[in-house]
Formats: structure tokens, C-alpha cells, sequence
């Protein structure tokens, strides 16, 4: 945990973190997941035990916040999308603008990727436009396909396997954002800037 | 190549998972009882993390086409090879042309069926598990039905010999009422009558359990709704959502989650709660990391002693 409320800035200490703990390519370690409030690294406990896992961990955290630039790998993706989702037209009208308005608004700001989870390769994108903003759907969708660009409070996201979702549907992409037969097989990083460019 | 004959509701092919794309979003999955499909895997001469079968919800039957070394169980259940009743953990050899019949699951959830060589599927992100929500992995991303056929890895050079049987005191005693947990990382944002409930309650698994996770009834374990920005989650991490009926994440759980994490299940008796079928008892005994960590070194020296012990048999 490197903080206990959720901000922009704790965010870029969490990716930083994450970064300087990948380079460091510590032994027995077999996975690091950024979140919003800390890092979760996963290691071999049959190879090392907690104490000397946590006390190496801490040291690279440390020495990471120490140094005011950490050089992330900054990865940008654009993303085209067709702007006829189902629920463009209720969430024009929920926000009061012309669905024309909401593709500008969507499309005319860069995201950073705050992290991955909720299904594989799902990525959770910030900031949305303050205008956008509309809390989730009441009944979730059962069924929502790949591919379809949605959004939720302050996010947006892709979902990159057809799955339940409760975010309100406002576009699609044709990007695959997940690939098992890929690796890493997730498009998207924590961390990442993402563009959407609209297409007709 | 083995036929299946008739499938059971739930079949599918598992091995240890996936341990390096849980930053990707993908989930560790894996068997379930990850004891009963290493010792097994012992049992008929393999590495411990080849894939095998995981097998729940009812009987079926299986055809051997090959002759072939197997063992079976996890959960308790009567099977007959050919006319021969087998009992679990056991090394036995199937000629080609033989039936195994597995009854109804008597107790347990999930029956594991270990065959030398494993089965042969494509490797997916480093593991051959069946990924059901993502319809990846092991058979074809799905569960295995009636008339598929399973092709099997290249026999191990050494088998132990048939008969031979896993010594009873290396299994987990699935029965056992007490399953070790150590604190989880928002263990703090519970007080010390919060903790009381939660060690002290005898919890009842719902029916509302699957391979993503247990939820357990019983006293609410604390009524204060905590929401919290999502957070890594990991298989045996027990949730406390605002009801305070606690979920225990299982293999397919997703990487992060929004809920506080009060307590993780020790690795060594992850196997004893995800055997616990909907209506059975469980309760928690708080212990160190260190004492965790011990645990799961000592279950993993007992399943090379299950290997050696079966290659002096051979």
C-alpha cells in the first residue's frame, strides 16, 4: 500500500512503483498487479519467505520514490471507434448534450490506464469528461460483446470478452484488447495512455 | 485415446494455473483441489502440474483406448475399472478396451483424474487449464462432453506399481473443522469483536459457490459497508462485502476487487474448503504467515514423498 486514498497522484506512485519492481527483475517474483491504492506482488513462497520477500520489495519502493523521475516506458494506443452504441442516444440525452457532443467528449482527451481486472484485459480508463458522468446502469446487461466502448462515473473502458457489464454501451472497436494466444495477451497496460478516434 | 462416454455436468482439464498474467487481468484458475491433482500426478509417474481431468456434479463413464496408468480423487466417490472397484488415490493400470465408471460423488466437490503423461492440450498462457468464463484453455476453452476424445502425453518412463497407494497420513483431512487464515491486507479495518466473529462463527458454505468463489453463512461478520477503490485480489483472499457474509475467492476469481480483504485462506487448506460442498461447515483459525508458509512447504514435501515413494515402487 503506498497510500490510502484514491488519487491522480498516488496512481502515477503505484505505475512508477510497479515499473521500478519489474526492472528490477527480482528473483522467485511471478507477477506485479498495480491497483489504485498499491502494488500486489505475487512470489514463490516455497522459494522465499515473506520476511526477506517484503523487506527486498520495500527497498526497490523506496529507492523508486526517492528518485524524482522514474523514465515509465510510456505506451500510447489509438483506438478507433464507431460511435452507435445502444445507449448513446440515453446517455445524450441523460447528460443534456447532442450525441454528436458526447463522441467530442469522449474522443477529445487522452485516458491513462489506471489498472486491469475485472474480466481479462478489461482496462480501467480515466478521466472522463465531468459532463459524462452518469452512474452505471441499474440492470445489468447479461451480455455485453467484445469490443463495445462503454462508460461509468469518472470511466471508460473496452470490454475485451463478451461478458455481463453495467456500464452504458456508447461505441465499438474492432481492436482486439485481449488475445490468450498473445503475450502479453492484454492490448493495454496500467499505466498506458489511450486516444479514441471516432470512425464512421 | 480415451472416449468419454458419458460426461458428468462438470468436466474439464486442469493443471496449477497461470501464475505471470494476473497483470493482464487473467485470472490464476487452475484446479481446485491442487493437492489431489499433484498427488496424483504422483501417483502415475508425472511432474506434479501436469493437466488432468477435474470432474463434479455427477457420475459418468470413460473409454480407454490405450493402455494406461490412472489414479483418481479428491472427492469421494465409488469408481470401477471394468468389473473392479478402485479406490482413490491408488495407482492403476487400464488395458484398451476398458470402461471406468465413477457413481455419484458421495462427498467432496471435485474428483480429479490423473492419467500418465497428462492429457495432451495446447499450451495457453503457460498453463493448459480450462478458462470457462474466457473459453480458453485445456479442451478447446470448454468444458468436455459426451463422445470427446482425449489424446495423452508421451507414458512416463517410470510408473509406480499398481496397487501402490498414496500412505493415508500425506492427504489433507478434508474433513477437518478448522481451516488456517492469516491476516489479509485490510485486516486493520476490522476491530477485535469483528475478528471474534470471524474465528469463532461456524460458517455454512451456500449454495451460491463456484469455481470464482464460496459464500459462507452465518453471523454477519460486520455491518459496516466498506468501499474501497479495487484492490489485487488472489484465490483464497476472504471478502467482506456489505451484507458480512464473506466470500472466499476461489481459482477463477478476477484479479482485483472492491471489497476489503479481512483475511486469506493459507495456501496448504485451500484444498479443504474448496472440497466443502454447499450446506457443510467451516471454520477459521487464525495463524502467522510463518506458520502458512510452513504449511505449504510441508504439504509440498509430502507430495515429493508421494513421488518417491511410488518411483521405489515401480
Amino acid at each position: 500500500m503506498l497510500g490510502t486514498d484514491r488519487s491522480a497522484d498516488l496512481l502515477n506512485r503505484v505505475h512508477a512503483a510497479a515499473a521500478a519492481l519489474a526492472a528490477e527483475n527480482l528473483q522467485n517474483v511471478q507477477d506485479i498487479v498495480p491497483a489504485y491504492l498499491g502494488v500486489a506482488v505475487f512470489y514463490d513462497s516455497l522459494q522465499a519467505s515473506f520476511a526477506e520477500m517484503s523487506a527486498k520489495l520495500l527497498a526497490v519502493c523506496e529507492r523508486a520514490a526517492g528518485s524524482t523521475t522514474i523514465p515509465l516506458a510510456l505506451r500510447e494506443h489509438e483506438i478507433s471507434v464507431v460511435y452507435d452504441g445502444p445507449d448513446l442516444s440515453y446517455v445524450a440525452e441523460s447528460c443534456g448534450l447532442s450525441p454528436n457532443e458526447v463522441v467530442a467528449r469522449h474522443s477529445g482527451r487522452s485516458y491513462t490506464v489506471d489498472l486491469l481486472g475485472f474480466v481479462p484485459g478489461f482496462g480501467y480508463l480515466s478521466e472522463l469528461d465531468p459532463s459524462l458522468r452518469l452512474p452505471r446502469r441499474a440492470q445489468p446487461r447479461p451480455r455485453v460483446l467484445a469490443g463495445s466502448v462503454a462508460i461509468a462515473g469518472a470511466q471508460t473502458g473496452i470490454y475485451p470478452l463478451d461478458t455481463p457489464g453495467g456500464w452504458h454501451i456508447i461505441g465499438r472497436t474492432a481492436k482486439s484488447m485481449f488475445d490468450p494466444e498473445r503475450n502479453p495477451p492484454a492490448l493495454l497496460s496500467a499505466g498506458d495512455v489511450v486516444r479514441f478516434v471516432p470512425v464512421l | 485415446m480415451i472416449t468419454i462416454t458419458r460426461a458428468p455436468p462438470y468436466l474439464t482439464v486442469q493443471d496449477t494455473g497461470r501464475k505471470h498474467s494476473l497483470s493482464s487481468g487473467v485470472p490464476r484458475g487452475g484446479a481446485m483441489d491442487g493437492f489431489a491433482l499433484q498427488a496424483l500426478n504422483a501417483l502415475v509417474g508425472n511432474p506434479l502440474d501436469t493437466p488432468a481431468l477435474e470432474w463434479a456434479l455427477g457420475g459418468g463413464t470413460l473409454r480407454f483406448q490405450v493402455d494406461c496408468v490412472l489414479a483418481f480423487g479428491g472427492a469421494r466417490a465409488r469408481a470401477v475399472l471394468g468389473k473392479e472397484t478402485v479406490s482413490s488415490f491408488t495407482t492403476r493400470y487400464a488395458k484398451a478396451g476398458d470402461q471406468l465408471a465413477v457413481e455419484q460423488l458421495t462427498s467432496g466437490r471435485f474428483l480429479y483424474i490423473a492419467f500418465g503423461g497428462g492429457i495432451d492440450v495446447p499450451p495457453i498462457l503457460a498453463s493448459r487449464s480450462t478458462y470457462l468464463p474466457g473459453r480458453f484453455g485445456g479442451y478447446n476453452g470448454r468444458l468436455i462432453a459426451h463422445n470427446d476424445t482425449l489424446i495423452l502425453g508421451a507414458r512416463p518412463s517410470s510408473t509406480p506399481a499398481e496397487g501402490f497407494t498414496c500412505p493415508p497420513e500425506l492427504i489433507p483431512r478434508y474433513e477437518s473443522a478448522a481451516v488456517r487464515i492469516t491476516r489479509g491486507p485490510h485486516s486493520d479495518l476490522f476491530d477485535e469483536s469483528t475478528w471474534r466473529t470471524l474465528t469463532e462463527t461456524e460458517f455454512v458454505v451456500s449454495t451460491a459457490s463456484d469455481r470464482t468463489g464460496y459464500k459462507l453463512t452465518g453471523k454477519p461478520v460486520s455491518d459496516a459497508a466498506h468501499n474501497l477503490p479495487s484492490d489485487p485480489s488472489c484465490q483464497g483472499a476472504i471478502q467482506i462485502p456489505g451484507d458480512g457474509a464473506p466470500i472466499v475467492l476461489m481459482a477463477d476469481a478476477p484479479t482485483v476487487g472492491g471489497y476489503p480483504k479481512m483475511a486469506i485462506v493459507a495456501e496448504a487448506d485451500l484444498p479443504i474448503i474448496a472440497q466443502r460442498s454447499p450446506g457443510e461447515r467451516v471454520r477459521f483459525q487464525l495463524v502467522t504467515i510463518e506458520q502458512s508458509q510452513r504449511a505449504l512447504k510441508h504439504r509440498t514435501s509430502d507430495l515429493y514423498t508421494i513421488g518417491a515413494t511410488g518411483a521405489a515402487s515401480a
